[in-house]
């Protein structure tokens, strides 16, 4: 297409309607003959309510080119509040498209009554003419030819060294999963696995809950690599057409997924701080991950996404840097491989490579602990060499306060404990960077969790594939830890720990409120504000 | 004067004792050197093994000292204590070698060994016999029951070394076997064969973090539990816990610390824990008939003859658990100084936790980190673990330089009484080598 609008093409509209109101109002246009232009794909829903942002993503990467989502007035609906859950997740929704460079015009909500056969079939005529006047939709996604013949995985399963298992179970005896769930065992999944009943393996519901957390790869004695393993069979079942549930209706891996597309024109720069100096080229690149989506999605629970961009940008212009920030840049592709999905991996990695290549960075500094590791590891193993270093931030920050670039000059007076995140820590062996960073702080008061460092217990969740009530068990069990040093504030360095530990304080728990809950923040945020920047 | 009717062994445990007894037996001048002020090696350390099993051999405290004594009296047997190889030329049938003897400071022909210079001495340091467990003096004995029963200064911390004042020791001698002059000596020797008896190294388990061995009191190694069992040990043969110095009632050992690993530690199994586990086992239970014993394993390898009965009847007389699973973490309650273990029950498929007061990790034979030495000294291959290697299609006591030969621990992991038969096989193939050199066998 480049860009060019095709006036012959007509728009696809995707219309999710509830049953009692919106579906019956169009029942109605029809059986009142009311012409409306036969661009609408109507799904049926019992309610409005039930739409979930990753449903309307979906539709969009299917190749819709308008979305609209029909429901009761307010006040009406059969399910009392539905319709006004959907209006909240539609916000959302735009917000997450539009983040995506996408029109959030060609998403609709519009209140249909049962009675209002005409008003349906005038929202209909509207919309078309508008989503005409658009153009098509560029966001759909590439069909990409399902390789036919069956992946390499035992190439890849020997270098997991799987084979060289002794069947201690040492694995399962730390494993945070296995010591909730009874049903759950690394080292029988190990075991099924080496016995033949390789499909008992990739179809079970055990296949989706590792967290890869390293707990069990790094205690193993045998250097058996559980969690590469467990992303093997992954693969290999997304191939075969096993599809898990995903946290938030998988949302987040739809965006990830929609980034493939080249076509795409992103409009993700909208947090940066008034007064922040950023490059087009230059040595130090700033990946700012999926800080901004995450704030659309998690603003309820008050995640402070953009707060850790913002945080290091100003961080960065102080020490006198300015750093590049892409405009096109990708989410990382942590969450596709981990659930399965190399084949956008590699996409969104290669992407990535080459939009950093272009703007001449030798460094990329991320403060998501994620990106940090799928950066330097896994894009290094996709695509050879990389021509750039990768750094955290944490790793980054302490060698500008080491050679006295930067100085948190203000005191604060609180105490602190640190969440090591197991992409940082046991991934990839960052321990001490964080904590030079805390005790250099005057006043703050580094309180160490009884298990820190290699031994430090996982947020819970990864990649949105393993948030049940095992992970909300993960996630007390730590916090309760984090509460029992004495701290007030609960420092990560790594966005997906404190979505998950300040979601679960937000849900109905099992147990006091007040034995769980704490402030939780990010390591660069609490520099920025000992830097005065914030 | 070509001496070829002489061997040298290096390392005077057991095995080296046996195959100096064995030549000294067939008429062979044997020279015995030792790194130690003492011989007799690891077995020295260990505990009674009851008589394990009907055994051509028994443990430290019966066989030991018989065979150390005959060694000391042997005419035909010259032993050099504190003394290290610095230097081997040569060939088969004729080897130049050169030791150096460190200085003990305490005259060997004058001390009679009653101990009075000990009891004077104001130094306190631990003693390294006991791992640390007790003490001992600037001027010692490891322990009670050790031999030759001659005193030795330990330079380090002899204060009359450090800073010149002191002397009580030699001013109490009634002997006049202190002497503070003694200087390092090198003694050149002339022999036919050499053996190579230098043992093994035990696994650090301290990087194992998460057994949290030297971090919790009550984490202890095998060899410390037989220290602490023994009676000429720092207890006296108390059994107890080192946190508050009780009987402990619920004691676990676990196996393979740092072996059948690959990561940490070595890849090979260490062949003689699961015998000793059971010993030790045992033993908790003999000393408090009370206590739950527990023996963590992986797999059971009581794979000699006579070894599964013991197994057997230790299990079913003394009640022993064992449970096939390898922990995964230890932790300790900061008050009791009780520790809770987690494992994978793999028989029951079940992920657990038990609460005990003793931990006994059963740490891995390892190669000594000397071996890389010695072997250049004597120019012999190393194996990939760094055990002494056995050239290919020949025999486990073959070296691969002609006319050295290796036995006991230093060659692989092995019990005692493989140690002892591959000692007597080096004999034997030594007295071969000295036979065709002395008869024109060239």
């Amino acid at each position: 297409m480049n860009g060019g609008v095709n006036v012959a093409a007509e728009p696809k509209i995707v219309a999710f309607l509830c049953n009692w109101c919106s579906y019956a109002g169009a029942d109605l246009a029809g059986m009142s003959r009311i012409n409306y232009p036969p661009n609408i794909r109507p799904i049926r829903l019992m309610c409005s309510g039930r739409v979930n942002p990753s449903f309307i993503l979906e539709a969009f990467e299917r190749g819709a080119d308008g979305v609209l989502v029909s429901g009761c007035h307010p006040g009406d609906c059969h399910y009392i509040s539905g319709n006004l859950k959907a209006e909240k997740r539609v916000k959302t929704t735009k917000r997450l498209l539009e983040l995506l460079g996408v029109n959030p015009e060609r998403l609709r909500l519009e209140w249909v009554s049962a009675s209002e056969g005409e008003r349906f079939a005038e929202i209909v005529q509207s919309f078309t003419d508008n989503l005409r006047q658009m153009g098509p939709s560029s966001i759909k996604s590439e069909e990409s030819e399902k390789p036919a013949v069956k992946s390499a995985l035992w190439d890849y399963i020997k270098k997991t060294n799987v084979q060289y298992c002794i069947d201690c179970g040492k694995c399962s005896s730390v494993c945070p999963i296995a010591r909730i769930n009874m049903d759950y065992s690394p080292r029988r999944t190990v075991e099924r696995f080496l016995l033949g009943f390789e499909e008992k393996v990739l179809t079970s519901k055990e296949l989706w809950m590792c967290s890869a957390c390293y707990l069990c790869r790094e205690r193993c004695p045998q250097d058996v690599r559980f969690p590469e393993f467990i992303r093997a069979c992954r693969t290999e079942a997304s191939r075969m057409g096993i599809e898990t549930a995903c946290a938030h209706g998988g949302v987040l891996l739809s965006i990830s997924r929609l980034m493939t597309n080249p076509n795409l024109e992103q409009n993700r720069l909208g947090w940066l701080p008034e007064g922040a100096e950023i490059a087009k080229n230059g040595e130090v690149l700033y990946f700012t991950g999926c800080l901004p989506h995450f704030d659309a999605v998690f603003e309820d629970i008050g995640f402070e996404g953009q707060k850790i961009a913002q945080s290091a940008v100003q961080i960065l212009n102080k020490a006198g840097i300015k750093p590049v920030i892409m405009k096109d840049e990708k989410c990382c592709g942590h969450d596709l491989l981990w659930s399965g999905d190399v084949e956008n991996f590699e996409k969104l990695a290669k992407a990535n490579v080459e939009a950093i290549k272009k703007t001449k960075a030798s460094k990329v500094v991320t403060t998501c602990s994620e990106c940090y590791r799928t950066l330097k590891v896994d894009y290094a193993e996709a695509l050879g060499d990389l021509d750039f270093e990768v750094m955290h931030m944490s790793e980054f920050m302490s060698e500008l306060i080491s050679k006295n670039k930067i100085k948190p000059k203000k005191k604060l007076d609180v105490k602190v404990t640190y969440q090591d995140p197991c992409r940082l820590g046991r991934h990839m062996g960052v321990y001490d960077e964080p904590r030079n960073i805390i005790t250099s702080i005057s006043g703050v008061e580094l309180l160490e969790m009884e298990r820190n460092r290699e031994a430090a217990r996982c947020c819970g969740v990864s990649s949105w594939v393993n948030c049940n009530k095992y992970a909300k068990d993960m996630q007390i069990e730590r916090l309760r830890e984090a509460k029992s040093t004495g701290a007030e504030y609960l420092i990560t360095a790594c966005p997906k720990c404190q979505i998950h530990f300040k979601c679960v304080m937000n849900e109905k728990l099992p147990v006091k409120p007040e034995e769980v809950s704490m402030k939780v923040s990010d390591l660069t945020v609490l520099l920025a504000q000992a830097m005065d920047l914030t | 004067m070509k001496d070829a009717g002489s061997v040298l062994v290096v390392g005077a445990g057991i095995a080296g004792i046996q195959a100096s007894l064995d030549l000294a037996g067939r008429g062979v001048k044997v020279y015995l050197v030792e790194k130690e002020p003492i011989i007799g090696g690891r077995v020295a350390q260990l505990d009674c093994s009851s008589c394990t099993i009907e055994y051509p051999i028994d443990c430290s405290i019966c066989a030991l000292n018989n065979k150390v004594l005959e060694c000391l009296n042997n005419p035909n047997i010259k032993l050099f204590t504190l003394s290290e190889v610095e230097e081997v030329s040569g060939s088969a049938g004729n080897f130049e070698v050169t030791i150096t003897r460190k200085p003990r400071y305490v005259d060997e022909d004058k001390c009679v060994g009653c101990g009075v210079c000990a009891q004077i001495c104001p130094v306190k340091v631990p003693n390294e016999f006991d791992l640390g467990l007790g003490t001992r003096k600037a001027v010692y004995l490891p322990s009670p029951q050790v031999l030759p029963r001659t005193f030795t200064i330990d330079r380090e911390n002899c204060l009359y070394f450090k800073n010149g004042t002191c002397r009580e020791c030699e001013k109490i001698c009634q002997a006049g076997a202190i002497d503070y002059n003694q200087r390092p000596e090198k003694v050149d020797l002339n022999v036919g064969a050499i053996v190579v008896a230098t043992g093994f190294s035990l696994f650090d388990p301290s990087a194992i973090k998460e057994y949290g061995y030297k971090r919790y009191k009550n984490v202890i190694t095998a060899l410390e539990f037989e220290r602490l069992a023994r009676a000429s040990g720092p207890t006296k043969g108390k059994l107890v816990r080192p946190s508050d110095l009780k009987l402990p009632s619920k004691v676990a050992f676990i196996q393979c610390v740092g072996s059948r690993s690959l990561k940490t530690g070595s890849g090979f199994c260490s062949s003689v824990c699961c015998m000793y586990a059971t010993k030790e086992a045992k033993l908790a239970k003999e000393r408090n008939p009370n206590a739950e014993v527990y023996v963590f394993y992986i797999d059971l390898r009581v794979f000699e003859k006579g070894f599964q009965e013991y197994f057997n009847r230790a299990k079913k007389e003394f009640d022993l658990n064992y449970i096939r699973g390898r922990p995964g973490e230890i932790r300790e309650d900061p008050e009791t100084k009780n520790l809770t273990i987690w494992y994978e029950d793999t028989m029951q498929r079940k992920v657990m936790q038990l609460n005990v007061d003793l931990v006994v990790l059963c740490t891995a034979i390892i190669p000594r980190p000397d071996n890389e030495k010695l072997a250049k000294i004597m120019d012999l291959e190393l194996d990939r673990y760094g055990f002494f290697k056995n050239p290919e299609g020949q025999t486990t006591v073959d070296t691969t330089r002609p006319g050295i030969f290796v036995c006991g621990c230093c060659q692989g992991p092995q019990n005692i009484v493989d140690s002892v038969s591959q000692a007597s096989a080096t004999a034997a193939k030594s007295a071969e080598t000295l036979a065709l050199n002395i008869h024109g066998g060239k």
